[in-house]
């Protein structure tokens, strides 16, 4: 008879007990991972969207740039400089850009806009503007169009509220907003696409025209093919002037950035500007994302450049509101894990403490009978362990098909919600991070709040007095 | 040969506003291979005698020597290990947790001497005396054979020997058919018959059975004295148990009467 299978034998003896104090780890172990899940995922999805297909991981800058970005501070960027840095083993992409904002306006509309000087080529690699290119618009005419429709069912018609004045990339983002299956409705996303479709495609190397991100097009109501007039301050002070044919429509997930910004090769960028061969910034994008390489790499760059007016800044640097938004939630996440724990631990050490209470006796038979208290004591914590470990592990496996699920499939915001994520400025899509070391963290909490709620008790059984004990 | 000898002793309960003189200055001993019992009505000072014949208590005056051994010097070797301090800084300790620690860690020496001698005490009973209670022997998670065979367990004796004792004393207690029977399947005489087993297991050099018969019928109170007489003669081990019931007094061969805490009679019937 080992004394293992004696606490697990015991543990049983309160069946119902056991299984409500079981079944509160596992919800808390439940709950603490899908929270967890959450917040890491949607920090992925924040950085995916802001930084890795954005501004990139690490940019070369003037080094007054970040407190005053005008084209003042700019600096002079060599095909040399770019292809060192490309050249080196661990760099995704090395992306010269010229930022500059100015009036855009067409007809009777003006307004503010952010005019983005890239390679077409190179910016491939990290933003890739081609991939955002619209090229499904859901005006008022093609719902109209869609409407007499006679090939599309009716479920499908009543449906097309949800995509309603929306602009698409492809026709899976279409389903997903419509809520059908995309392989099922095959036929019916083909007629919504033919009737939806628009030209546009992607800047040309020596491009003169531009791309229009969609929010800022709908609101100068310009179409491909249209001329859009751009007025604005260019270098040391000069006018800066030009007329540019759209060449295509951009969706940018972050809605804050669909209503302003403008591509445009970065060559007609310098002429715009009269920057000549200047540029305001040098996105770069690493291989490996973690932040102990960035850092690596940001020194090993910032050693390679020797202008001392010219520096590398990692995003934590030159993004410093997404980085506080992320610790703010981080912190607060925590807290109210903290506290979901802190109950959870006082329903083990009530567990623990009517389980000594109502052994009294029985202890003290077992220590009057030759039973050292050590023993007991081992005997006791085996107990809860066995008890923390079945709450955890079932927890985590629990956990596991609806974190998994709901990796794969992301949650998709709709109305008010979503609202309230694109004021933030962010795509409304709720990933989960898959599972990672947290999970072992939460593990390990548990374990320790066993042994936390076993402390008083162990030191009860240790200072037992059998006498006593027995006159229960 | 004496196996127990009691010295003038005397306990005294101060926890209540009266002193109870509990045991009021017994002197007694007992040979090996005695079948004794000792009556007297409730509230006389049995239980409190027989805790401390199985050195589960400290006497107040005098001393018992068992095998020898001095439960007194035994309970001294514990408590001169046990700080003093007064009640205040006691609360204190025990509300605020870092001066506890602190005062756990330098205490700590002494916490590991006080322990070590009760380490040896709680073995002292373990090789040397037998238990039966009044209820609630056993450990209802372990079944006749295992509740047996724990005791050998923490004694270090080999799977094989602790088998084959617990199936000879399961077996002399009559339940031999119930080895794997948890005790809430048993009947309370059957479960007071595996506590005998129990007892006996270990091999000690006699048995305490405080009222053992107290929660039995008649029929299953006679069965179980039979048992115990049997097993005295075969094992030659003393019994020592205490009761106020007239038939259980008629299967003792010597009755100790006590009342108040005293001695009143004590007479060897045969
Ligand atoms: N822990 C205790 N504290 C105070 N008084 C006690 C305690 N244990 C027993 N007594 C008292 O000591 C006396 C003897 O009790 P006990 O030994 O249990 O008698 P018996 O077993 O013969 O019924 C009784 O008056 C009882 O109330
Ligand atoms: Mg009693």
């Amino acid at each position: 008879m080992n004394y293992i299978k004696i606490a697990w034998r015991n543990l049983w003896r309160n069946k119902r007990r056991t299984a409500i104090t079981t079944a509160s780890i596992l919800f808390a172990v439940f709950f603490a991972l899908f929270m967890r899940s959450f917040q890491l995922g949607f920090y992925d999805h924040m950085i995916k969207n802001a930084i890795e297909s954005f501004s990139g991981f690490l940019q070369v800058q003037h080094i007054d740039y970040q407190d005053d970005p005008s084209l003042e501070n700019t600096f002079i960027c060599t095909d040399s400089l770019i292809n060192s840095i490309e050249n080196r083993n661990g760099i995704k992409a090395v992306v010269p850009r010229i930022e500059v904002f100015t009036l855009a306006s067409s007809g009777n509309q003006t307004k503010g806009a952010l005019v983005m000087g890239i390679d077409p080529e190179k910016e491939r690699k990290l933003s890739n503007p081609e991939n955002l290119l619209v090229r499904y618009r859901m005006t008022r005419d093609v719902m109209t169009a869609l409407g007499k429709k006679s090939k599309l069912p009716l479920e499908i018609k009543n449906k097309l509220e949800f995509i309603k004045n929306n602009s698409y990339t492809n026709l899976s983002t279409i389903a997903i907003d419509m809520d059908i299956e995309e392989e099922d409705n095959q036929e019916f996303l083909d007629i919504i696409g033919e009737t939806a479709e628009i030209p546009g495609r992607y800047l040309k190397q020596d491009d003169d025209g531009v791309l229009l991100s969609d929010r800022l097009a709908k609101y100068l109501k310009l179409f491909i093919g249209d001329t859009l007039i751009l007025l604005g301050q260019g270098y040391h002070g000069t006018t800066a002037a030009g007329i540019y044919p759209v060449r295509g429509i951009v969706r940018l997930p972050n809605p804050e950035l669909d209503n302003k910004v403008i591509y445009m090769n970065i060559s007609s960028a310098q002429v715009f500007t009269g920057l000549k061969n200047r540029v305001t910034t040098l996105g770069i994008n690493l291989d490996d994302n973690s932040e102990k390489n960035m850092l690596a790499y940001q020194e090993l760059l910032n050693n390679q450049i020797t202008d001392p007016t010219v520096v590398v800044k990692n995003w934590l640097e030159f993004n410093k509101v997404l980085k506080q938004q992320i610790e703010g939630d981080n912190q607060s996440g925590q807290a109210f894990m903290a506290l979901l724990y802190f109950v959870i631990f006082f329903g083990i050490f009530g567990t623990v403490l009517m389980m000594i209470h109502e052994r009294k006796r029985e202890f003290g038979v077992l220590i009057a009978v030759g039973m050292q208290k050590t023993r007991l004591a081992i005997i006791f914590v085996y107990e809860m362990f066995l008890m923390g470990m079945l709450g955890v592990l079932s927890g985590i496996v629990i956990s596991l098909p609806f974190l998994y699920y709901y990796h794969v499939n992301p949650i998709r915001l709709r109305g008010d919600l979503a609202q309230i994520m694109e004021n933030y400025g962010f795509d409304p899509v709720m990933p989960l991070q898959w599972i990672d070391m947290y999970v072992l963290w939460q593990g390990l909490i548990v374990a320790m709040m066993v042994v936390f709620a076993c402390l008083y008790p162990l030191r009860k059984v240790v200072t037992l007095k059998e006498i006593d004990a027995l006159r229960v | 040969m004496k196996v127990i000898e009691i010295k003038n002793v005397v306990k005294i309960y101060n926890d209540s506003e009266v002193q109870v003189h509990a045991v009021n200055g017994i002197d007694l001993s007992f040979e090996e291979g005695e079948f004794a019992a000792i009556v007297g009505p409730s509230g006389s000072g049995k239980t409190t005698l027989l805790n401390m014949l199985g050195g589960l208590d400290n006497p107040t005056e005098g001393d018992i020597l068992i095998n020898g051994f001095s439960v007194s010097e035994m309970y001294n070797g514990i408590e001169k290990h046990r700080s003093r301090i007064s009640p205040v800084l006691k609360t204190i300790f025990r509300i605020t947790i870092i001066p506890a620690v602190i005062r756990g860690i330098v205490k700590l020496p002494d916490i590991v001497k006080r322990m070590k001698a009760e380490r040896k005490l709680i073995d002292f009973r373990l090789n040397n005396i037998g238990f039966v209670f009044q209820s609630y022997n056993l450990l209802p998670v372990l079944t006749a054979r295992e509740n047996t065979e724990l005791v050998m367990q923490m004694q270090g004796v080999s799977k094989e020997m602790r088998e084959k004792r617990t199936k000879e004393l399961l077996g002399a207690v009559g339940l031999g058919d119930r080895l794997d029977s948890r005790p809430s399947r048993l009947s309370g005489g059957q479960q007071q018959r595996v506590a005998v087993a129990r007892a006996l297991a270990s091999k000690p050099r006699f048995i305490l059975a405080d009222e053992p018969t107290a929660n039995l019928d008649s029929k299953t109170t006679e069965n179980l004295l039979d048992i115990m007489e049997q097993l005295n003669k075969m094992e030659k081990i003393t019994f020592i148990f205490s009761t106020h019931d007239a038939r259980v007094v008629r299967k003792a061969r010597r009755v100790i009467t006590i009342e108040d805490g005293k001695v009143i009679s004590d007479k060897k019937t045969a």
